[in-house]
């Protein structure tokens, strides 16, 4: 009997994996879009064949927006390679389009970097990637850079893809980072006179913040009955632009003007006792130290928070699930972080494209040559208004429609440049969260999650720029 | 009455030890009901307060939502396909190396072994670079074989089955080999079937091994069609979709699978677990 089981469980395992097999060898052996059997080759035809591989992160869905039917991350690009490719006289070109997971994106890109073969195109936010333009694995792009760009693109955003000399990132949108609050909740917690206006960026001081965070956690649980005041997490380095915000809220500068990392004095040593104080006296969710910032936000979504971290494309996909009926319905509304001195703090992220070095020519030009495309034509320009254009011509084109444009736009002032510019910022990303799991388990001191990040995080920093290829 | 009252007492222990035993029993299974129930809610229905310990309605909208948006089938074909080719594979060059190992006398087959067997204090990670190079100069990148071949000899393998090798008497290869058998038929016919229970042990415990195997599967598997069950799963867990229904569907798609197997193969796992607890 058990041999019988024993031999039909294997003849059963047989039978499916042949039947995988067969048909997983048609994708297998498809040599189109894997980044290292891309290639030009000789084409029968009178253009000759190229194929380029783009990886992007989940950013917005659609082309235009996530309204659309079967809208998902790649429809954008998807439909731009087409596009492209049709229009395209140069090559014969084949652009395959592949999503990866934000946590998956180093992983991927190191072990094909180190096998020589990177992807042609990246399509991330510039602070995930600078890292790799200090390692000299991406093509300059200022040649594709012309001057109705320069024109219509401020030069704030250009500064923050220009890297040395040249411009490494064609920028496309970017990503205020605010807060997000659920004014339903703060109704039901008596804290009508701190919420903003819907089109509004409220500015709370610490005290009004901390006074809401008491009111939110008082709040009466018959309406809410599962919530908690603010988001607070530390799993993996997802978000944590707002928990380097969180270290500033006290007026720590964060770098020197050497690019060194200064949070050990005592106003970031405060910063992180306030973070161990709220999170200790029940203000927060609880697990922070297992908690990611996708939980984070889907518990927000899920009316599981009150306050959460946002940005741009996260603010509009969470509206757009709400008119979709996939999460429940409320009065979503934004804020900036909150500081001791009482200017906020905000920052953005610039999102756009990066070319690797390939090592093929023809497959670089293509790339580029697509780069160039989708970032300037006035068709798919208009796709930027799922976070907030670059383009002033596309900003004004929906000022009305989008008023938080100019909202972000307000708030400008309050932005904090949060990767100093330093080589190594990817690694550097890596040191911050185990320090504030420490921190949030007890098994450090504030003083000491500091003190240790600052070590550690100097010693990235130091070695990422002995390594640079910018000098 | 003192056998009475030790009676007593014995009685007692196992009462309480039985409880402890449930008690961990269940707190172990909890996470699996919670995620299995969960997946057959609505969205809204898991994050209530307090919780439905028992789905109030159940809906399998989040299991059409995850196979009609993922491609997840062909995921968990991939998944069976590669785990269950490479554990074939590795049963069989294993044995043949085991067998070797433990019976063939020949010059420096101590030492060889043991440079074999220290290639296991060696972690995959450290070898994912130059491997993903060997793959790709095969042609083995975006394809489920670049998943299998690097998984098809391994110094475990050979390290366990042949310990069953050595407790097999070295007396019955010779009985086969004084009645004209050769080396093949000796191998295949006598010491073979005396080893059944390692080969079943190997076999569940490298499934598993291979069925877990994200890294590598993550960087071979490139296009969505080429990932498997765990990495897809992995994907889709950081999807940033606010419905947790629809995740805990996703999960339990790809805990599924491991638990029908280990249901069928459970003997020649926990004997897998327990190779070289008791010395015989």
């Amino acid at each position: 009997m058990k041999k019988q089981v024993f031999t039909t469980g294997i003849i059963f395992v047989l039978i499916l994996a042949i039947l995988a097999g067969c048909s997983g060898n048609n994708g297998g052996n498809k040599n189109a879009g894997t980044p290292g059997n891309t290639g030009g080759s000789a084409s029968g035809g009178s253009k000759e064949k190229v194929e380029i591989a783009v990886w992007l992160t989940p950013q917005w869905k659609g082309v235009l927006d996530a309204t659309e039917e079967n809208a998902d991350y790649d429809s954008f690009f998807k439909h731009a390679a087409d596009k492209f490719a049709k229009q395209y006289d140069k090559y014969d070109v084949k652009v395959n389009v592949q999503v990866v997971a934000g946590d998956q994106r180093d992983e991927l890109l190191n072990v094909n970097l180190s096998g020589g073969t990177p992807p042609d195109v990246f399509f991330e936010s510039v602070f995930a990637m600078g890292d790799y333009a200090h390692r000299g694995a991406l093509l300059p792009l200022t040649d594709i850079v012309d001057d109705e760009a320069r024109a219509d693109i401020a030069q704030g955003y250009w500064d923050n893809v220009t890297f040395g000399d040249d411009v490494y990132f064609y920028p496309f949108a970017h990503n205020p980072g605010t807060l997000a609050y659920n004014a339903d909740m703060f109704k039901a917690a008596g804290l009508e006179n701190m919420i903003g206006g819907e089109t509004e960026i409220k500015t709370w001081t610490l005290d009004q913040y901390e006074q809401i965070l008491e009111g939110l956690k008082n709040m009466p649980k018959d309406q809410f009955s599962n919530a908690y005041p603010m988001a607070l997490y530390g799993l993996n380095n997802q978000g944590d632009t707002w928990n380097l915000a969180y270290l500033r809220m006290f007026g720590n500068s964060f770098f020197d003007e050497n690019g060194s990392i200064v949070l050990d004095d005592e106003k970031g040593v405060k910063a992180a006792e306030w973070l161990k104080k709220i999170y200790d006296a029940g203000y927060t969710n609880p697990g922070a130290e297992s908690v990611s910032s996708n939980d984070a936000n889907a518990m927000f979504q899920n009316q599981q928070l009150g306050i959460s971290f946002t940005n741009a494309v996260l603010f509009n996909n969470a509206k757009a699930d709400m008119a979709a009926g996939k999460a429940p319905k409320f009065d979503i509304r934004l804020a900036n972080i909150p500081s001791e001195g009482g200017d906020p703090l905000t920052f953005t992220y610039v999102v756009g494209a990066s070319a690797f070095k390939t090592g093929d020519a023809k497959r670089e030009e293509a790339a580029k040559d697509f780069i160039r495309y989708f970032s300037t034509d006035t068709d798919f320009v208009k796709s930027s208004k799922n976070s907030v254009p670059v383009r002033s011509s596309v900003a004004e084109q929906y000022k009305s429609e989008y008023p938080f444009f100019a909202a972000y736009d307000a708030n400008a002032a309050y932005m904090f440049a949060f990767t100093g510019n330093v080589p190594g910022y990817s690694e550097l990303r890596q040191v911050l969260f185990p320090e504030l799991q420490a921190l949030y388990i007890g098994e450090k001191t504030p003083a000491q999650a500091v003190k240790d990040y600052q070590a550690k995080g100097n010693e990235v920093i130091a070695k990422a720029r002995e390594n640079s290829s910018l000098k | 009455m003192q056998q009475v009252k030790a009676k007593k007492q014995r009685e007692s222990f196992d009462v309480l030890s039985n409880i402890i035993v449930i008690f961990f029993a269940v707190l172990n299974l909890f996470p699996l009901y919670w995620l299995f129930t969960s997946s057959l809610k609505n969205s809204s229905d898991v994050v209530k307060m307090p919780p439905d310990w028992w789905p109030q309605t159940f809906t399998f909208s989040n299991y059409v939502e995850v196979f009609n948006s993922q491609p997840a089938l062909r995921w968990t074909l991939n998944s069976l396909y590669v785990a269950g080719l490479s554990t074939v594979l590795l049963v069989i060059t294993s044995s043949m190396a085991a067998y070797a190992f433990s019976k063939l006398r020949f010059k420096g087959r101590n030492v060889l072994f043991v440079i074999f067997v220290s290639s296991l204090m060696v972690p995959k990670e450290v070898m994912i670079v130059p491997l993903f190079r060997i793959a790709q100069d095969f042609g083995l990148v975006n394809n489920l074989h670049g998943m299998i071949w690097p998984n098809v000899a391994t110094a475990f393998g050979v390290f366990l089955l042949k310990g069953f090798f050595d407790s097999a008497p070295d007396a019955l290869r010779e009985a086969a080999r004084i009645d004209g058998a050769g080396e093949v038929r000796t191998f295949l016919q006598i010491m073979l079937p005396i080893v059944k229970p390692g080969i079943g042990a190997l076999f569940i415990l490298n499934f598993v091994q291979v069925w877990n195997d994200y890294l590598w599967q993550l960087v071979i598997g490139q296009d969505k069609e080429m990932k498997t069950l765990m990495v897809g799963i992995a994907t889709l867990m950081q999807d940033l979709n606010p419905n947790f229904a629809y995740k805990m569907a996703g999960a339990t798609v790809a805990a599924i699978p491991m638990l029908i197997i280990f249901l069928l193969f459970q003997q020649y796992f926990t004997r897998g677990l327990s190779i070289g607890a008791v010395k015989e």
